[in-house]
């Protein structure tokens, strides 16, 4: 066990770490940000004055051990355009994306299991019907259009809820189903699957032989046994949340990191993009070393052999 | 075969259809308790679905459409679900071919035997663990207080039988279906858990339903023996009787295909040409027909029912009487 666990930090850390060099190597690619710091008459002295003041006109290496220096510091430089370090703008930001991405999980995870075990086990009803529709819908309209749906149809039509700003729960409660929605799909079909597979297996025939009913098998043996495939997908989608709230965000003017990025993309704001993309891929590694230790926790054959 | 005692579980005429072929055609037999019928036949001939049919647990696409399942006085074939659940792993107990898979891999033995025992006895979970940790020992299974903690990945093929036979009798069922139970186990591990079955009979009373292809066995622990044949009985005989003078000729091609010590070292293994016909290409005559060497016309066009040939040994063949033929061209 203590083993498993070294591996998968040993991996997570790798991984992060190609992260954080795969982001520098994109940001040089970009071009150098002097430019964009200067005024629009400034001379090639002021320029490469500024340039040599930022640290720019080093070889490359060097500024990568500066910015590898800085990280471990948490130091995320500037924003250009505010002065101010990218980290706390970042910051202030990022609760309201947490509770989005939360109320997206809940969404997700609420509506998207238990609609995957009800079309597992009701295969051929009304209600699995149903619910297969609704997943196909959540699959299949893209989040943008969804979001302006919804905001057409309960936010100008209906006026249920209110069409954008944050702050109150009913703000939440639009974005998190638009934001959910794909998710949702996601989690219900593999937990259909999942259960599906399972309720081939000899251990089902064998639990009904010895007198339980199908529905006690399915809640005392099955759901757990399914539940391993769909933890990997739940690690996946909690990334797979922050990166969607881009979108999200900008449709229901939300003032998350989605809507920062965006900003920060349209006045080259380097520093804050770099801070988003490096946190959402923490994110990502984060997820699914949980993930991994989760397995263990669910699943034996993981925790007593290796 | 023993009709004098009271069968306790006498199955009629039983009928399962799959697509509209009759894959189990009229099969009868019944079994006294503290006795062994063996069902024997290849691979699709029906014998498993006879014993899902016994549980109530027949897969979706099979249908029973005639014949009783009578366990004493009470028809299994039309009770309800809610009642059937009472009788599963109370009345009628099985154990499968793969007893690996047959657990559930995430959940402890000990907590799946006492499972079975709490699904029938309204007992505290410490009471069930108990009386599963006794039923370890009664199975023979070596320090059971650890072992009830452990999950079936850490125990052996032949451990995992011994826990499958364990939640099969916690609750002293009077038949125990046994479905190929050593086929997946090494010869060895076999001969223990035969040993152990014939133990169980004899101490308790148990009336076993033992499904499988392996004559050895067969000979080893059956009273009777049912030889069936793409879903019918071919045969259905004392177990004696049947291995000293066979009366259909699958059944005597059958036991000539079984490799004998004394045969040469590279001697060709006797094998019964051709294969068994798909339930869809079902004919009207007898299903052995196109490959028994003894066929003629009338086995083409009619199908033969069971007759009695004296001492409870039944054969369901037009040809009794020519099996002298076979058993030449067999030795």
């Amino acid at each position: 066990m203590l083993n498993y666990a070294a591996q998968r930090l040993i991996q997570a850390f790798v991984a992060m770490f190609g992260v954080l060099t795969i982001v520098f190597i994109v940001m040089h690619l970009s071009g150098d940000p002097t430019l964009l710091l200067v005024p629009q008459d400034a001379s090639a002295e002021m320029i490469a004055e500024l340039r040599h003041q930022l640290g720019f006109d080093r070889p490359v290496w060097v500024q990568y051990l500066d910015y590898l220096y800085g990280l471990l510091h948490l130091d995320f430089g500037v924003s250009v355009v505010q002065r101010v370090p990218a980290l706390d703008i970042v910051a202030s930001r990022l609760p309201y994306t947490i509770q989005l991405a939360a109320g997206a999980l809940v969404v997700a995870i609420g509506f998207g299991i238990p609609a995957g075990i009800v079309m597992a086990t009701m295969r051929g009803s009304v209600i699995e019907r149903i619910l297969t529709a609704i997943v196909v819908t959540g699959q299949s309209v893209p989040t943008f259009l969804s979001g302006i749906l919804l905001i057409f149809i309960f936010g100008v039509t209906l006026r249920w809820l209110p069409t954008s700003g944050s702050g109150e729960f009913s703000a939440l409660i639009m974005p998190s189903i638009a934001l959910g929605a794909l998710s949702m799909s996601t989690f219900a079909r593999m937990t259909r699957i999942s259960i599906i597979d399972e309720l081939g297996k000899d251990y089902v025939r064998a639990g009904r032989a010895r007198g339980l009913s199908l529905g006690s098998v399915v809640v005392r043996h099955v759901l757990r046994n399914a539940a391993i495939p769909v933890i990997t997908i739940a690690a996946l989608e909690i990334g797979n949340l922050l990166a969607g709230a881009v979108i999200i965000e900008t449709v229901f003017a939300w003032p998350g990191i989605g809507q920062l990025a965006i900003q920060s993309i349209q006045s080259r704001d380097f520093m804050i993009v770099q801070v988003i993309v490096l946190l959402i891929s923490f994110v990502y590694v984060l997820t699914s070393v949980l993930a991994d230790f989760v397995y263990a926790l669910v699943d034996p054959r993981i925790r007593l052999v290796r | 075969m023993d009709v004098a005692a009271n069968p306790l579980l006498s199955v009629d005429r039983l009928t399962i259809d799959i697509a509209g072929a009759h894959v189990v055609d009229e099969v009868s037999f019944t079994v006294a308790p503290g006795k062994v019928i063996a069902l024997v036949g290849e691979s699709g001939c029906g014998k498993s679905l006879t014993s899902y049919a016994m549980l109530g647990l027949l897969p979706p696409a099979a249908r029973r459409t005639e014949g009783r399942i009578m366990l004493e006085n009470v028809d299994l074939a039309v009770i309800s679900e809610r009642r059937f659940r009472k009788v599963r792993g109370k009345d009628i107990s099985i154990i499968f071919q793969e007893p690996s898979a047959s657990l559930d891999p995430l959940t402890t033995v000990g907590e799946q035997i006492a499972e079975a025992y709490r699904v029938h006895h309204g007992v505290s979970k410490t009471e069930a663990f108990e009386k599963a940790r006794q039923m370890l020992v009664d199975v023979g299974i070596p320090d059971p207080g650890r072992r009830m903690y452990q999950y079936p990945f850490e125990l052996s093929g032949g451990m995992c039988q011994r826990i499958m036979i364990s939640i099969a009798l916690i609750c002293g069922p009077r038949v125990l279906i046994a479905d190929e139970p050593t086929t997946a186990l090494d010869v060895t591990i076999q001969a223990q858990i035969l040993d152990l079955m014939k133990k169980l009979v004899a101490e308790r009373g148990t009336a076993i339903v033992l499904i499988t292809h392996d004559m050895g066995v067969v000979a080893d622990i059956a009273d009777d023996v049912a030889v069936m044949y793409a879903g019918r009985i071919a045969e259905i005989a004392p177990v004696h009787a049947l291995f000293r003078e066979p009366k259909h000729p699958y059944t005597a091609l059958l036991l000539a295909s079984v490799p004998k010590l004394d045969d040469a070292p590279k001697a060709d293994l006797a094998t019964i040409e051709g294969m068994v016909p798909n339930p869809s290409e079902f004919g009207v005559g007898c299903r052995f027909a196109d490959r028994c060497p003894l066929a003629t016309d009338k086995c083409r066009l009619e199908q033969p029912s069971l007759v009695d040939c004296g001492n409870g040994h039944r054969s369901a063949c037009w040809h009794i009487d020519r099996l002298a033929e076979i058993r030449k061209v067999a030795t």
